[in-house]
């Protein structure tokens, strides 16, 4: 164990480091630095990496749950949609803006925006369905600057520019290891070719021959989303690097 | 009957409240009757020192101002920008006045177990220890009782605030009451020598204890003459004021809110205001010991009303320094605010009495 | 682990051409009355629909879910029947009571689980509990304290959906599962660990229990109201020489056990095992004094645990008599002949 002990000042020391104090407050007082950022009328640039409000592709979206799967607050549910699949929404009441959703969608269908402040009139409201995802939600922009902290040796600096911030950033997917779905335990497997079924781009075949059932999975068209791998009774699926 | 009256005006007409400046509209309103009257009554030195400057208006009037000068200076200082909303072109102003509506129109709830009575009474019994050492401290030559003792009985007024404080915090009868109160005690018990002391060594310099003398005799101001004294006196207000170096006894962060944590409403608002009542009379207690009270380039025209600006003016100063402390300092534990009013402060306003005995002898 | 990218399932025979397999099954075992309601089938099917209708294993909405896989074929005990009797091999023949945990006869069921819990063998066993209604419900047991509600120990003579549950245990186990059962569920178990290597590697301890026959919840239940007694009075249920014992809150009820052969379950009057002969260890009350459970210790899983209760002292051990069993194997086998008589007649 290590004891903190105070440094061991002398008087001398002391009464220098008390007036420096002073000095400090006295010139911040007369000239004073600010890093208060008067939002709404000014905002905060956020990087582009910010983690917002989420706008959903539902072209892209191959319904695998991995949203909802994954969300650690809960916050997501797949809703089915009138095609018969099954579509995210937000409850962002519970959301915690981890954007795990989002690195986790094989499919980029699921895209962040640098918005983040969305007022609701109730509680009910705030569970957003998978149109209201479609379009970046609406907000009232009275900011007519934007506002950076630049760091410059040991302060924080605030630096005001005139213009509006782009609040819809244009990212490209994030980028993830590389996985395919594969058989861990092809004797256990029951050849009740679900999996096929899920598949929504096709690469999990099956053929059924004279003595049983032979599966194929396509390595290059898999795309790793883990819709085959959840679905498996089994559990003989797993998602391996490729 | 009307021989009285007149007697009595006489009385007051003998000692006003010198303008030269506006000498020519004076006269002209002393001659309406009943008007003419109330002003000689107003002007009349020592119900004007109690009642305007440096008594009950000028208070007032501080404490609408005080607690703003405050946040912003102590923001300014933080990088933060302060109240704004309230009358933003004024820098929010008018915040405290918005606050004390808030205050007046909540409700004051008394809870069951606190002793009634007092728990009432103490708040606005607080007044007299923060009402009463301003007759005694002049502003220039306006003072409302002269005193050979005005200094001693300042002090010992000063010194009856935590009565009433603790007071309170026993009339709430509840056990975080109880902390904050006892943490008070203690507090008291550190700063409350060194601050007499302090001001003794003055005395002794001074050889006297008139408050109109002591300002008077300051050609050079007590804070040249005796800067331990200074020191020691500013150190011992700044923890008897409690506030933030040594806002020991509320420690919001760490305890529930001190010895008034029971209070809500305008019994809160009576409360909240006690410290800066502390820091408006040991500041115009330390600028009439150090820095020589009304004393300053006079102002002919403004008569004795120059002294009185001169006055506010270095009680402001003093003032300011203190509440600045504020964002200076972090909170001292309880054990090292005593230890810092034991050591330190009583050493150096030990000293001070030293150098004054000193000063005495050799001049 | 690595993956493969393409491999071979093995299908059996359909038993009837151009039918789904399960239809095979239930021409084959269910309707023939073969069927031991073991629900080794619904373990394995991959939509988990097949289930109890009216005392009967059944796949409802077969026509639209079943995926035709054959997977309830393969692992059906009964289907391609081959009866198993007598007392099987064993390495040891001993009579125990627990000294923790009091059961049916001496606890040691529960023992030997809670046992294999505590040396890390299983993280998980699967109990037969009941509602106050005594309708069996099956629990995942993970440590001693779940035994509070005291329900869990004691013999339900009705038939439970263990094997129903195992699936789901066998995916969330760290360890490894262990299972009681009668002697049908322990043949459930094998046949499932033979065709599918999951199970065989996670199912690590089978305990078996001597079952003459065993009861549908509502055929037992209606028989027993008959009798005057009421389920929610029920403390205990026993058959012993020969004799039902319903030990209820203000008395008890003995009468024949032959009586219930009016209500006695298809499945079970094809049955031949009495001990269990495939499991790891087998605990029953015949063949021990009162009080004490005979256990027939088999595998090695089961003999490591027996020597951890032993050299723990967490039971009393006795003697145990093999012959005492022969009448009730003799008796089923001699059951069998009879029902298989008549079935021909
Ligand atoms: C249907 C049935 C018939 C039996 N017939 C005989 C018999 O004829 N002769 C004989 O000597 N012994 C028979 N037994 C075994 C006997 O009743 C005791 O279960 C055995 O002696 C174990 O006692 P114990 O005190 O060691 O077990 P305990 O510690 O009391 O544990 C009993 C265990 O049995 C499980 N169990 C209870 N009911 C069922 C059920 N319906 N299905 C699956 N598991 C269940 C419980 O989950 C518990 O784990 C039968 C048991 C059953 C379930």
């Amino acid at each position: 164990m290590r004891k903190v002990v105070a440094p061991d000042y002398t008087v001398f020391e002391h009464v220098k480091r008390h007036v420096e104090a002073v000095k400090t407050a006295i010139r911040e007082a007369i000239i004073p630095e600010s890093v208060t950022c008067s939002y709404p009328k000014e905002r905060r640039k956020m990087p582009a990496s910010f983690r917002g409000y989420l706008i959903f592709d539902p072209d892209r979206c191959i319904s695998c749950f991995g949203c909802a799967f994954i969300c650690p607050a809960n916050a997501i549910r797949m809703k089915e949609a009138e095609d018969g699949r099954y579509y995210p929404t937000i409850d962002y009441g519970k959301c915690i803006f981890c954007h795990f959703c989002l690195d986790s969608c094989p499919e980029g269908a699921l895209k962040p925006t640098k918005i983040h402040d969305v007022a609701y009139r109730d509680l009910d409201r705030m569970l957003t369905l998978t149109e209201e995802m479609i379009e970046p939600p609406e907000i009232i922009r009275e900011d007519k600057r934007y506002v950076e902290y630049v760091i410059d040796g040991r302060d924080l600096h605030l630096r005001r520019v005139d213009g509006e911030d782009e609040l819809l950033v244009d990212l490209p997917p994030p980028s993830k290891v590389e996985r395919i779905a594969s058989c861990i335990d092809p004797e256990s497997c029951t050849g009740c070719r679900i999996c096929e079924e899920v598949c929504e781009h096709g690469v999990i075949r099956s053929s059924v021959e004279e003595d049983g059932v032979r599966m194929v999975i396509d390595s290059e068209r898999c795309t790793g989303c883990g819709l085959c791998v959840k679905e498996c009774s089994m559990r003989v699926l797993r998602l391996v690097r490729r | 009957m009307t021989g009285t009256v007149e007697a009595l005006i006489n009385l007051m007409m003998a000692d006003q409240v010198a303008i030269p400046l506006l000498d020519p509209i004076l006269n002209i309103l002393y001659g309406i009757p009943l008007l003419g009257h109330l002003l000689a009554l107003i002007l009349w030195k020592p119900l004007f020192a109690a009642l305007i400057c440096p008594g009950f208006a000028t208070l007032g009037g501080l404490l609408m101002l005080l607690p703003w000068i405050e946040r912003k200076l102590v923001a300014r200082i933080q990088w933060r920008i302060g109240p704004h909303e309230i009358l933003p072109q004024m820098g929010g102003v008018i915040q405290l006045l918005a606050d004390s509506l808030r205050f007046l129109f909540q409700e004051v709830i008394v809870h069951r177990d606190a002793k009634q009575p007092y728990f009432l009474q103490f708040p606005v019994l607080s007044f007299i220890p923060a009402l009463l050492p301003l007759l005694f401290i002049p502003a220039g030559t306006i003072i409302a009782i002269e005193s050979p003792y005005g200094a001693q009985i300042v002090l010992a007024m000063v010194t009856l605030f935590p009565l009433f404080i603790l007071g309170l915090g026993w009339a709430s009868n509840s056990r975080f009451a109880y902390i904050g109160t006892v943490r008070e005690a203690f507090v008291y018990f550190g700063y409350e020598i060194a601050l007499i002391v302090s001001a003794f060594a003055m005395i002794v310099l001074y050889g006297t204890s008139d408050p109109l003398a002591i300002s008077g005799m300051q050609q050079v101001p007590g804070i040249i003459l005796n800067p331990v004294a200074a020191l020691a006196f500013f150190i011992a207000s700044a923890m008897a004021t409690s506030r933030l170096p040594f806002e020991i006894p509320e420690a919001d962060q760490e305890l529930a809110g001190g010895p008034h944590v029971e209070y809500s409403g305008i019994l809160f608002g009576l409360i909240y205001v006690i410290s800066y009542e502390k820091v408006y009379i040991l500041s115009g207690l330390m600028t009439l010991l150090f820095l020589g009270g009304g004393s300053g380039p006079e102002i002919r025209v403004l008569g004795d009303l120059s002294g009185l600006i001169w006055f506010i003016l270095k009680t402001l100063l003093v003032m300011i320094a203190l509440i600045a402390l504020r964002a200076i300092y972090p909170r001292y534990r309880l054990d090292q605010a005593l230890r810092i009013g034991w050591n330190p402060v009583f050493t150096l306003s030990t000293i001070a009495v030293g150098v004054s005995l000193m000063e005495v002898l050799l001049l | 682990m690595g993956g493969l990218l393409e491999w071979k399932v093995r299908a059996p025979d359909k038993p009837m051409k151009d039918r789904l397999y399960f239809d095979g099954l239930k021409a084959n075992v269910i309707d023939t009355g073969l069927c031991s309601r073991c629900l080794t089938c619904a373990c394995i099917c991959p939509v988990d629909g097949i289930r109890v209708v009216d005392d009967k294993v059944d796949f409802p909405d077969r026509e639209e879910r079943c995926r035709d896989c054959g997977a309830c074929i393969r692992v059906c005990p009964r289907f391609d029947y081959r009866p198993k009797y007598g007392m099987g091999d064993y390495l040891e023949f001993t009579a125990a009571r627990s000294k923790r945990f009091s059961g049916q006869d001496g606890g040691m069921v529960t023992e030997i689980m809670i046992s294999a819990i505590e040396m890390g063998m299983i993280d998980r066993g699967l109990f037969v509990g009941r509602d106050e209604r005594w309708r069996p419900q099956v629990f995942h047991l993970h440590d001693s304290s779940q035994l509070e509600v005291g329900t869990l120990s004691g013999t339900k003579y009705t038939f439970a959906t263990v094997l129903k549950e195992l699936k789901k245990a066998v995916l969330l186990t760290r360890n490894g599962v262990g299972v009681v059962g009668t002697p049908c569920i322990v043949s459930g178990v094998r046949k499932l660990q033979m065709e599918f290597p999951l199970f065989r590697d996670r199912v690590r301890l089978v305990i078996g229990l001597f079952c003459t026959e065993n009861f549908h919840y509502d055929e037992l239940m209606s028989f027993l109201e008959k009798k005057g007694i009421k389920p929610e009075m029920l403390i205990k249920t026993d058959i012993t020489k020969g004799r039902f014992i319903a030990t209820m809150v203000d008395g008890e009820v003995k009468f024949k056990v032959k009586e219930l052969e009016e209500i006695l379950p298809s499945g079970c009057s094809v049955c031949t095992d009495f001990t269990a002969v495939e499991s790891d260890v087998s605990v029953g009350s015949v063949g021990s004094e009162p009080g004490f459970s005979t256990v027939v210790v088999r595998g090695k899983s089961a003999e490591e645990v027996i020597a951890y209760i032993r050299e723990k002292g967490y039971a009393e051990f006795g003697e145990g008599d093999p012959g005492q069993l022969d009448f009730l194997i003799d008796y089923k086998v001699g059951r069998f002949y009879v029902k298989t008589k008549d079935d021909k007649d």
